[in-house]
């Protein structure tokens, strides 16, 4: 998640053919991939997707710094291995699936600002649910910076220790209290100065 | 643990599209009743709090592949029909970063509301019982936790016959590639250890969650307990011993 504003950075710098592409075409490209993930169901047409995939990747010349998040979600895959008795051909299958999946979705976030994506989901979704999730994108910035005071506060008087658990655990919730106040404090700022902006009920994008 | 991390394509059609259509029926309804002006007004208290949740969930615990949700706390500040959005919100967040498939999102935000609505429920009932904030919250949370963890695993188990055919179908599929392993190599005693095992699933997947319940019950108290402190108009409680 500390990796989401250098994501953003890359995405709004970036200058490859992908990052110059229309969003629209390139969240249709995402709901095919998505189709070949729901409808393949072999590994070689999966390796072919997963091969694309990674061409396109490196075409876009996004750092191999951001590929790294592309095998996070194989974390929680490793639990779900435990229901197929161990066949070599259902782990594989299941590996190739959240790779691809994680792949374009990552793809799409590193060649697409953030505000291009929300525009075109506003087209299709409606508007309430739509600002809410550009709200969240912009709270996480915010709760970043908050975080990483509260951390850097804890580190620095010991109030995170291997050898006080107990104490540590204490610590750590009262960072997410603290967190979760100063997040409440924001978010009735952030509503001031957007209804002295015009706010009502709809946030506008470029172009629109 | 309560919610789904499965990738895209692992569930069977029919069952991640219901939970799109049920999740966007429950989402719309809850959105009709709530008044238009309140729900302009806390809209960004909604983001806030589903960023919270995105934040949380970003704190891996590896050896258990456990996160905080956070979703009880914050369905006792934001309040039951108000969390059943931060918590869909937070579910397309999350799939953006491959944290659960795209797919699964209307399944994943109905198991993870359950954690949020019934989490504010049960709050509110052993507040009023036990008059005591920690053991309510804790209380309040590990319950929570449980039914929808309970939720994921029937979920999962919906889906047992589909998980067959993708065990089962080597070499099959739209595009017809074939391994040269034929379908004559597999032995006749091979077939048992293929069934799909979810006993071994929910073994692995309970004991986990229960550290898991442990852990966010005692966590959420303690949040609970410092946001009383300092803010107790928040939880609108009222004015009671610790």
């Amino acid at each position: 998640m500390i990796q989401l504003s250098y994501l953003d950075y890359i995405a709004a710098e970036g200058k490859s053919f992908l990052h110059r592409l229309s969003p629209k075409l390139k969240i249709i490209g995402m709901v095919f991939v998505l189709l070949a993930i729901v409808t393949l169901r072999n590994l070689p047409g999966f390796l072919l997707l997963y091969g694309i995939l990674l061409a396109l990747f490196s075409l876009s010349r996004i750092p191999i710094k951001i590929f790294s998040l592309t095998f996070y979600p194989l974390i929680f895959a490793i639990l779900f291995i435990f229901i197929s008795g161990f066949q070599i051909h259902f782990i594989l299958l299941i590996f190739l699936k959240v790779l691809c999946g994680s792949t374009g979705v990552v793809l799409l976030l590193a060649t697409t600002p953030y505000p291009s994506i929300f525009s075109v989901l506003g087209r299709v979704l409606p508007s309430t649910f739509v600002t809410a999730l550009f709200l969240t994108y912009r709270s996480i910035f915010i709760l970043l910076n908050i975080f990483e005071e509260t951390q850097h506060a804890l580190y620095l008087r010991g109030g995170f220790q291997w050898r006080h658990p107990w104490r540590s655990l204490i610590n750590i919730s009262n960072a997410f209290g603290h967190l979760i106040i100063k997040g409440i404090d924001a978010s009735e700022k952030m509503y001031e100065s957007m209804v002295f902006r015009g706010f009502q009920n709809k946030i506008y994008y470029r172009g629109e | 643990m309560s919610h789904i991390h499965l990738p895209d394509g692992i569930l069977p059609v029919w069952l991640w599209a219901s939970g799109f259509i049920v999740a966007i029926l429950v989402g719309t309804i809850l959105l009709r009743l709530t008044k238009k002006e309140k729900l302009t007004r806390r809209l960004p208290l909604i983001g806030m709090m589903a960023a919270v949740m995105v934040l949380g969930a970003s704190v891996e615990i590896v050896p258990i592949a456990y996160h905080v949700n956070l979703t009880v706390i914050s369905g006792i500040l934001l309040g039951p029909s108000l969390i059943f959005l931060a918590t869909f919100v937070v579910n397309v967040i999350l799939a953006l970063f491959g944290h659960g498939g795209i797919t699964v999102i209307g399944l994943n935000t109905l198991t993870l509301s359950i954690e949020g609505v019934l989490g504010y429920f049960l709050f509110r009932l052993f507040w009023k019982v036990l008059k005591r904030l920690t053991p309510a919250t804790f209380l309040a949370t590990f319950i929570a936790l449980l039914f929808s963890t309970l939720a994921m695993i029937g979920v999962i188990s919906l889906g047992t016959s589909h998980y067959e055919k993708l065990i089962h179908q080597e070499g099959k599929g739209i595009f017809e590639f074939h391994f040269s392993k034929g379908k004559e190599d597999h032995h006749p005693g091979e077939a048992a250890e293929e069934k799909v095992n979810l006993r071994r699933f929910i073994a692995i997947v309970l004991p986990l969650g229960f550290i898991g319940w442990m852990l966010e019950g005692v966590i959420t108290a303690l949040i609970c307990r410092y946001i009383y402190r300092l803010r107790p108009d928040l939880l609108h409680l009222e004015k009671e011993t610790l």
